[in-house]
């Protein structure tokens, strides 16, 4: 499989209000390759979630380009999934028609695409919960629906913002491991914004580190961790702890410049 | 947990009500005791029983149904009227930078405008009949809508949009599929708001011009001095009132059963 | 704003600052131009300018009226309606919100009541009025209190109601006694809705004044709008009629700066 390759070229993104331009993004370049799972980790207003929107296609970049197997991208598109924070389910559907939504605009046949949906929900253990609106669900299930609904009409890349930073820690790491599940059987190039370091490092296998304000590439830094082991052996892994503080003091850096000089 | 929520409200608000209905037992006896002393003068306040009987009466001999009707059809035609159009020019002025610049300033400045004081000139152009209540009772219950809606379309969540956009949602499907059903508890609202200063416009050119309805026969009561037929017009109009405000309540709560 | 972007850029670089300024402004009033250009347009040609007068015309007799001050003393006295019929709502209003939030018996006695009153369109209540007070200023007075009361009692109701128990908490905590606390705590934590309440009832009290003064009234704007129209004067209706829309949109823009002034916290 060689799709979902994505490639950023001396991205810069100036946000202009009035007589005031802010550069949020400056020259960052950038190559995930197809099936990656990577993380992006800043400090706070780094310009982070900016970098994801300009990837999913909803904000436009001042200069630079992004493109997604080799081709330049224009506004969103299908072939990349979002997945917000807060969840933005469609709040007058139901999880099954949040789910079968993608679908619907892709012309898939009801029973078909019921079938599909059906499938996710059942993946994302939500079986029962079909004729649900998104205000009887609870915060962790609502992030199910919104993973559930982006995997359902199958994009190439998976665009995720802080999703799992309205949960409390049980149930991240739940779902942490349910992501991690998915994305082996799945084959999705995954962009995963996070503000923990943890997260970042147990889940992917390469985090960006991007400085602060205005935001570019720092770093990247492979981690090589088996992931066939289970939760608590990966942690008290030596590989593991070693790349978490590798990342740690790469990621204090830039929080604390003061103390660097 | 949400059904067993609704009925713990539904059953407080029984009990509430009926605790606290001891008011207005106390208020109806105390006002027939009055009034049948003779302590206040009939032409100010009549029995109680008096303007029960009447409103049987004017019930059974069809009256109050057929001018209760005439006040309603003219109130709702002018709201249907205003709602698409206050939608249309809504969601336009939200959506469109071209409409947003024409149409802004002119809601700002129609909206405070008191409609009402036009029922003369209406009455000029178009008569008694139903056209000039129709007609102003559209233009009166346009501003609210309008802006109502407009507001609520403008603020639809951008994520929502995106989310939208990004499962490839055309923008023509845009507006159907995600900003309508996003921005209907602010459309539905706006009608609400509209719907008493419907009945406000009706009511007040029924009593200005006459042609029939609920309030032109309350002004003829007071006109003949028959305060009765007032007090018991006026029971009909609460009744009219409230039956609209439930059947609205009832609407929004099953469109809007997601919210 | 939406069309920010919308912005003649070139033209913006091109002119000294105040200049800018004041072409954004001819800008976004331009629509309004335009319709009244129509208006004007329309008037003499497909609607005989006796029937529709030209806005040019009403404006001058507008301006006519008012430095003959024929219609300024129609105008005080409604601004005066007005004025004593939303403070008598604001007074009682606020009081019975309140009370009927933190006193069960209190809410047990009127609940009922302003239940009855709700959905009768208070323009109905105009006749009542008649019988009561005759016509003139009291019923004017009494109509725009109760048309302007429920959305008072509605939203110092509610937002009594929600008083944030920890502000109550930490009143009684710092050995604030209680009979003190509605006064000192309740009242100060549900002013900003209460100034919701009353912008909200602005508009209200010019539709009620207006509807009293077209059934009920010898003397007043809405009076001054029938008598025009009945002697076919529909030039000066219509600058009546502009007289007191602006009466009603400066009450609310009023209202809305001297809040900003006074509650500067919210």
């Amino acid at each position: 499989m060689v799709e979902g390759h994505v490639t950023i070229s001396n991205l810069e993104k100036v946000y202009e209000s009035g007589d005031e331009r802010t550069k949020a993004i400056d020259d960052l370049s950038l190559e995930v390759p197809s099936g990656e799972f990577l993380s992006v980790v800043g400090p706070s207003g780094c310009g982070k979630s900016t970098l994801l929107y300009l990837v999913a296609g909803f904000l436009e970049e001042s200069t630079g380009t992004i493109a997604v197997d080799e081709q330049p991208i224009e506004g969103p598109g299908t072939d990349r999934g979002v997945v917000f924070q807060d969840y933005a389910l469609f709040p007058w559907r139901t999880v099954m028609g949040n789910v079968t939504y993608g679908l619907e605009q892709d012309g898939v046949p009801k029973e078909q695409r019921r079938a599909t949906a059906q499938e996710f929900i059942d993946m994302m253990d939500l079986d029962g919960f079909e004729d649900k609106y998104p205000k009887e669900l609870s915060g962790g299930m609502k992030q199910r629906v919104a993973l559930a609904r982006t995997l359902a009409y199958d994009p190439k890349i998976l665009l995720m913002d802080e999703p799992f930073g309205a949960l409390d820690q049980p149930l991240r790491e739940l779902l942490q491991d349910h992501l991690l599940e998915i994305w082996r059987d799945v084959e999705k190039t995954v962009m995963f914004i996070t503000h923990d370091v943890e997260e970042a490092v147990y889940l992917s296998e390469r985090v960006m580190i991007m400085t602060r304000h205005p935001g570019t590439k720092k770093t990247t830094i492979e981690i090589d961790v088996d992931r066939t082991q289970d939760r608590e052996d990966i942690i008290m892994s030596d590989a593991y702890t070693e790349t978490k503080n590798q990342v740690w003091q790469s990621l204090r850096e830039e929080t604390q410049p003061e103390a660097q000089l | 947990m949400d059904v067993s929520n609704k009925l713990a409200v539904d059953r407080s608000d029984a009990i509430n009500v009926g605790k606290s209905i001891y008011s207005l037992v106390i208020v109806l006896v105390l006002w027939e005791i009055v009034t049948q002393l003779g302590m206040v003068h009939y032409y100010f306040l009549p029995p109680l029983s008096d303007i029960i009987v009447r409103f049987y009466e004017m019930t059974l001999d069809g009256t109050l149904v057929h001018h209760g009707y005439l006040t309603v059809r003219r109130a709702l035609v002018g709201l249907v009227i205003a709602c698409v159009f206050g939608i249309l020019v809504g969601v336009l002025s939200a959506r469109n930078r071209v409409a947003s610049w024409f149409w802004d300033p002119i809601i700002e400045v129609g909206y405070p405008v008191p409609v009402i004081a036009l029922v003369p000139v209406f009455l000029f152009w178009f008569g008694t009949g139903d056209l000039a209540k129709i007609i102003l009772v559209a233009i009166g219950c346009f501003w609210p809508v309008a802006i109502n809606v407009r507001n609520a379309t403008r603020d639809v969540d951008e994520n929502l949009i995106w989310s939208a956009r990004m499962m490839g949602t055309s923008d023509r499907q845009l507006l159907r599929k995600v900003i309508v059903p996003a921005s209907a508890p602010g459309i539905i609202s706006g009608i609400q708001i509209a719907l008493p200063i419907s009945l406000i416009i009706t009511f007040v050119f029924e009593m200005v011009a006459g042609g029939g309805g609920l309030g032109h026969i309350e002004i003829q009561g007071v006109r003949s001095f028959d305060s009765v037929q007032v007090y018991a017009t006026l029971i009909a109009i609460m009744i009219l009132g409230f039956i609209l405000d439930r059947a609205l309540r009832l609407i929004r709560f099953r469109i809007l059963s997601w919210t | 704003m939406s069309y920010a972007d919308f912005r003649l850029t070139d033209l913006e670089e091109t002119l000294p600052a105040p200049f800018q300024r004041f072409v954004w402004f001819v800008f976004e009033w331009i629509p309004l131009l335009i319709a009244a250009g129509f208006w004007e347009f329309a008037s003499g040609t497909f609607v005989p300018s006796a029937i529709l007068p030209p806005p040019s015309e009403v404006a001058y007799v507008t301006w006519e009226l008012l430095a003959t001050g024929d219609v300024i003393s129609h105008l005080q006295i409604s601004l005066y309606r007005v004025g004593v019929g939303l403070a008598l709502s604001i007074s009682i209003g606020v009081l019975l919100g309140v009370g009927m939030a933190r006193s069960d018996p209190v809410e047990d006695f009127f609940e009922v009541f302003l239940a009855l009153i709700y959905p009768i369109p208070k323009a109905a209540l105009v006749p009542l009025a008649i019988l009561w007070l005759g016509v003139g200023t009291e019923t004017a007075i009494l109509i725009v209190f109760l048309a302007c009361l429920l959305p008072i009692v509605l939203n110092s109701y509610n937002a009594a109601q929600n008083v944030d128990q920890n502000l109550i908490w930490s009143a009684q905590m710092m050995g604030m006694p209680s009979w003190k606390i509605p006064l000192k705590v309740v009242i100060p934590a549900t002013i900003p809705s209460i100034l919701t309440g009353i912008r909200q009832a602005i508009p209200i009290a010019f539709i009620a004044l207006v509807s009293a003064e077209l059934i009920a009234s010898n003397e007043g704007v809405g009076f001054e709008i029938l008598r025009y129209s009945e002697v076919g004067a529909y030039t000066q209706m219509f600058a009546v009629l502009v007289i007191i829309s602006a009466a009603a949109f400066f009450a609310v823009r009023g209202y809305e700066w001297l809040e900003r002034k006074v509650v500067r916290w919210t």
